[in-house]
């Protein structure tokens, strides 16, 4: 059958229909009986039928209207059931998996003739899904950050074209991996591989599919996954210069002269090729608040600063307003306009010091500015057996214990700081052996590096266990978390410390020559940081001696306001500044709340009942915008959900790079070390004429009727 | 004037009717002393012209006070008198059994009017059929004691005679070799063509008056749709798809029909009319066939 033509019927149909029009001529026949009618005489109407009969062949055609209007009506159906239409190239193989992005960037508006790119996308697969023979089968998978089937293979082109309506566009980012890994494990679900000697043997055949990818691009190159069998078809959406700028962070932080001030901090990035100027408008709980006009150069982002002084909590919403030049498109992607915050009530922590006396710690601890971001209360060890402390530490009320030189025989509902000591459990004690070899060999890596280094320690206790070390030299330390922000340990000296072996999922904060000797490690909701060396210890004989010189630099009442700001809860907001849509997040509460209620921005109530790890998990990120997190009627908490994806923004389809003297395409993307070059405009697809056709006999149809009823004749 | 109650000839009719008579623009020869005046000159108490004396003349008719005056012999002339001859010829073919009324008995009315106009002025009236046969013939009627008779006559006559018009035409001047006024009521439906007919009549030298009667089915045919027309007199069959062309053509083709005999008639003196059947007898008689000069 030439391409111009689909059969869609089997042979012994097309049978049976050509019955049809004999049938309809025999009938036409059999039902002219004309009516008899006596007449006075017939000599009138016989004079009128010769004058008539002149032009007879075309009189015949007149008194046969109506079969001629029945034969074609049956001749345009047939030519609908062949589907007459024309394509550009034939579909090949015979599966099919059609990958289509719905990341937040297909949501750009740059495309003709559809919404949305995720419509023009949907176009494509539906033109695809049209031409497929009855032989094929197509899966359909939706990607953003994850990827979702959205139809499993089937045969039937009617599910795949109502599936295919069904795919949203998300607010989320763009991983095309983990869709081809599911279209891979999709297309041959009983691949089974057998190991035999060296060799890997498929039990089943692997059998081909294409994979077409239809995407604007905006994703990092596909690294470390082997197409094998599926043979890519990448189909670039979105035009090459689509404009758009977005905020692309947002966030509320104390200021840096000012800590007991808020302030507010909005990103705006400019994806065009010109520099724009934009106005950055913040509004809270709807009403306005403040507004800045903000010039962004091109391609690059600019920060804007919005003081809060002191606003009441609530949802703080950037809006960014611009106007790109009147011969450009407009904005392409809106999403991305919009910022969400949520201010929360900065409530002053409640740490628990338990300690035998450390005075640098109580120092650093009663600056003006700790007891702004906590209440500190100091107790001795004594206090750990006491019911008041029992009560507190299970129902949560610390949000920070700090146990200096002590441990607790259970571990509090709260963060913890340890101080020379190991939190109780097992989590934190490792196998002896493996310790012991490890330290061994931690030791003899270091030794030569260490030899120049100035080593103060003299004396090394060892316990069976913990381990520690004597005279440990710090070599490393994470700059980068929140808890050694500015703590420099460069020229401290330690006289001996524990050497840590942190749990799974731990970070260590300061490495030495003998091994880990702080670290931070998330225990349930809480986060337990250790401190393996003490700040004071016992010498032998009772006194206080001084186990390290950190308390003299200015990096410990650093590190000290670091533990209380980050554990004990005075930067959450910059914890949940930015939660990105259908990430989880986690809820912290203080007290033994069994259930809360998320209300999220489209005011729907979500309950969130405490996990087997004891934390609050909500999963319902799916749009953005400031949820509310209420305990009873009580906002407790507010967490804010943004795209803030420079990928997802930067809606230019990717274009090719280097080669300047080519025209401007969109470039090809990497799967592996395949490159999968973009058929600019080169699916194939097919434009069907049946609907024309059927229109047309539909309109036969109402013709004949009117024909037949009115007795009209041309 | 006897009431009747007959349909043909309805009371108020018939007061309308005493008042008119037939006229004839020709001269005719009646057989009996009538009440007419005759364009002929003959023996009444009407003067009318003198001249002068020829032998053989009667002398009864001299007029001696001008002999006496003038000496010469003047004969004087009276108007005559006398009867006038009237024939009705019906179609009472198949196809007048049409209409509402149907076309025959519409014939009937006229006949009888005009029958009855004819009567009270002492003409000689005679109604007969298109299919009658030469030797059964209609009675001839005179004054008004042959109105019943003629009504029962009317009566009578009923549709199916299969005769040809232009049979039954000669037929009838066979009959009716004298001269008077001729009607022929019929619808000259007659596929063999009505002009022989007529080319009988004007042979006769008779005052001709053709009223063609059509009813309403004929001028304005409400069919629709596959019909198989039947022709009621030869079952001639007629297939037609009922369009608005068709019908379009039927009305020229009657049209063309009607004014061909309009045409016919005029050209050889004869005097036409078209007379639908919805039309009544009375307007038709009271106001057509007097401006046409059949009444007065």
């Amino acid at each position: 059958m030439p391409d111009f033509f689909y059969n869609t019927l089997t042979p012994w149909q097309w049978g049976l229909l050509a019955l049809i029009p004999p049938a309809i001529i025999a009938l036409y026949f059999l039902k002219l009986k004309r009516q008899p009618l006596e007449v006075p005489s017939t000599y009138l109407w016989k004079r009128s039928i010769e004058d008539m009969h002149v032009n007879s062949l075309w009189q015949r055609l007149r008194q046969n209207m109506l079969l001629f209007l029945q034969l074609l009506l049956i001749a345009l159906a047939m030519l609908a059931l062949l589907r007459p239409g024309w394509e550009s190239s034939k579909l090949d193989g015979e599966r099919f998996i059609f990958l289509v992005d719905n990341s937040a960037s297909m949501s750009a508006t740059d495309v003709e003739g559809a919404k949305n790119r995720l419509d023009e996308a949907k176009k494509l697969v539906g033109g695809l899904i049209d031409q497929m023979d009855s032989g094929m089968t197509a899966m359909l998978v939706s990607f953003s950050d994850t990827p979702q089937v959205v139809q499993e293979f089937t045969t039937n082109r009617r599910l795949l074209r109502e599936r295919l309506e069904t795919i949203e566009p998300t607010v989320r980012g763009t991983d095309l991996k983990g869709a081809l890994e599911l279209a891979d494990g999709l297309a041959n679900p009983s691949r089974m591989p057998i190991r035999e000697g060296d060799k890997e043997i498929d039990i089943t055949e692997a059998q081909p599919a294409a994979v077409y990818i239809f995407s604007d691009g905006r994703f990092e190159d596909v690294k470390g996954f082997s197409l094998g069998n599926l043979k890519p078809y990448y189909v670039p959406i979105g035009s090459l210069d689509a404009k758009n700028l977005a905020i692309t962070a947002f966030s509320t932080r104390r200021g840096e002269a000012h800590p007991e001030q808020r302030q507010a901090f909005v990103q705006v990035a400019n994806f065009t090729e010109a520099a724009q100027k934009a106005t950055v408008e913040l509004q809270l709980d709807g009403g306005f608040l403040d507004a800045k006009e903000v010039t962004v150069p091109a391609n690059e982002s600019t920060g804007v600063v919005f003081p809060l002084a002191d606003a009441p909590a609530g949802k703080l919403m950037a809006r960014l307003k611009y106007e790109l030049d009147k011969s450009t498109k407009q904005d392409a992607l809106e999403q991305d306009d919009v910022g969400y915050a949520a201010l929360n009530d900065a409530k002053p922590g409640r740490v628990l010091v338990v300690t035998p006396g450390n005075v640098a710690l109580e120092v650093a601890l009663a600056t003006k500015r700790a007891g702004k971001l906590a209440n500190v209360e100091i107790k001795k060890p004594d206090f750990l057996s006491a019911a008041d402390y029992k009560r507190d530490a299970d129902s949560g009320a610390y949000n920070l214990v700090v146990y200096d030189q002590c441990a607790p025989p259970t571990s509090p509902r709260a963060n913890t700081l340890y101080i020379g000591q190991l939190p109780p459990g097992s989590t934190w004690r490792g196998n002896a052996v493996t310790n012991a070899e490890k330290k061994n060999a931690n030791e003899s890596k270091k030794d030569a590096s260490d030899a120049a280094k100035d080593a103060t320690n003299d004396s090394a206790k060892t316990e069976p266990a913990p381990t520690r070390a004597q005279a440990p030299q710090i070599i490393n330390w994470d700059l980068s978390h929140p808890l050694l922000a500015s703590v420099e340990l460069a020229n401290v000296n330690l006289v001996d410390s524990l050497v840590l072996e942190p749990p799974p999922g731990a970070t260590v904060l300061i490495d030495s020559t003998a091994g880990p000797i702080a670290a931070v490690a998330p225990r349930d909701a809480y986060q337990d940081a250790v401190l393996g060396f003490e700040i004071f210890g016992h010498a032998a004989d009772g006194s206080v001696t001084a186990n390290t010189n950190w308390p003299r630099f200015l990096s410990f009442p650093t590190f000290c306001l670091n533990a209380v700001e980050y554990l004990a809860g005075g930067t959450e907001d910059a914890q949940l500044a930015s939660t990105r849509p259908g990430r989880p997040v986690e809820l912290r509460t203080s007290g033994n709340t069994p259930e809360l209620t998320v209300i999220d921005p489209a005011k729907k109530e979500h309950k969130v009942r405490r996990t087997a790890q004891d934390i609050f998990q909500f999963q319902n990120t799916s749009d953005i915008g400031v949820y509310d997190v209420r305990h009873g009627d009580q906002v407790i908490e507010r967490f804010a959900v943004n795209l803030f994806d420079r990928q997802e923004s930067d809606v230019r389809v990717r274009p090719t790079q280097g080669n300047e003297n080519s025209t401007l395409r969109p470039a090809d993307i990497k799967i592996g070390n395949v490159d999968v070059q973009a058929t600019l405009g080169q699916t194939p697809s097919r434009t069907e004429a049946w609907k024309f056709v059927l229109a047309c006999a539909l309109f036969v149809l109402i013709l004949e009727w009117y024909i037949y009823n009115r007795r009209v004749y041309l | 004037m006897p009431a009747t109650e007959s349909q043909l000839l309805p009371p108020d009719l018939m007061a309308q009717l005493e008042r008119l008579e037939l006229v004839t623009r020709k001269v005719f020869r009646g057989r009996m002393k009538g009440e007419r005046r005759s364009k002929r000159k003959g023996q009444s108490v009407e003067f009318a012209d003198f001249r002068s004396y020829v032998p053989g003349d009667d002398l009864r008719s001299l007029d001696w006070n001008l002999y006496a005056r003038l000496d010469k012999l003047i004969v004087k002339l009276f108007l005559e008198e006398e009867d006038l001859h009237f024939f009705t010829l019906i179609d009472a073919s198949l196809s007048m059994d049409f209409g509402t009324p149907t076309k025959l008995e519409y014939a009937k009315q006229l006949a009888a009017a005009l029958g009855f106009v004819g009567l009270i002025r002492t003409d000689r009236v005679r109604i007969e059929t298109l299919g009658q046969s030469s030797h059964h013939r209609g009675p001839i009627l005179r004054g008004r004691r042959g109105v019943w008779r003629m009504l029962d006559y009317l009566n009578s006559i009923e549709a199916g005679e299969t005769t040809s018009l232009a049979e039954g035409v000669k037929n009838f001047c066979l009959r009716n070799a004298g001269k008077g006024i001729v009607v022929l009521i019929s619808d000259l439906m007659d596929k063999a063509g009505y002009e022989s007919a007529l080319r009988y009549l004007v042979s006769q030298r008779v005052d001709v008056y053709v009223i063609h009667i059509l009813s309403q089915e004929e001028l304005d045919p409400a069919v629709k749709g596959d019909l198989k027309l039947v022709d009621c007199e030869d079952q001639d069959i007629a297939e037609i798809t009922v369009s608005a062309p068709l019908l379009a053509r039927y009305k020229a083709t009657l049209n063309a029909f009607v004014s061909g005999a309009q045409e016919f008639c005029n050209r050889r003196g004869m005097n036409y009319l078209l007379a639908n059947n919805q039309t009544p007898v009375k307007d038709l008689i009271g106001s057509y066939l007097r401006r046409r000069g059949l009444v007065r």
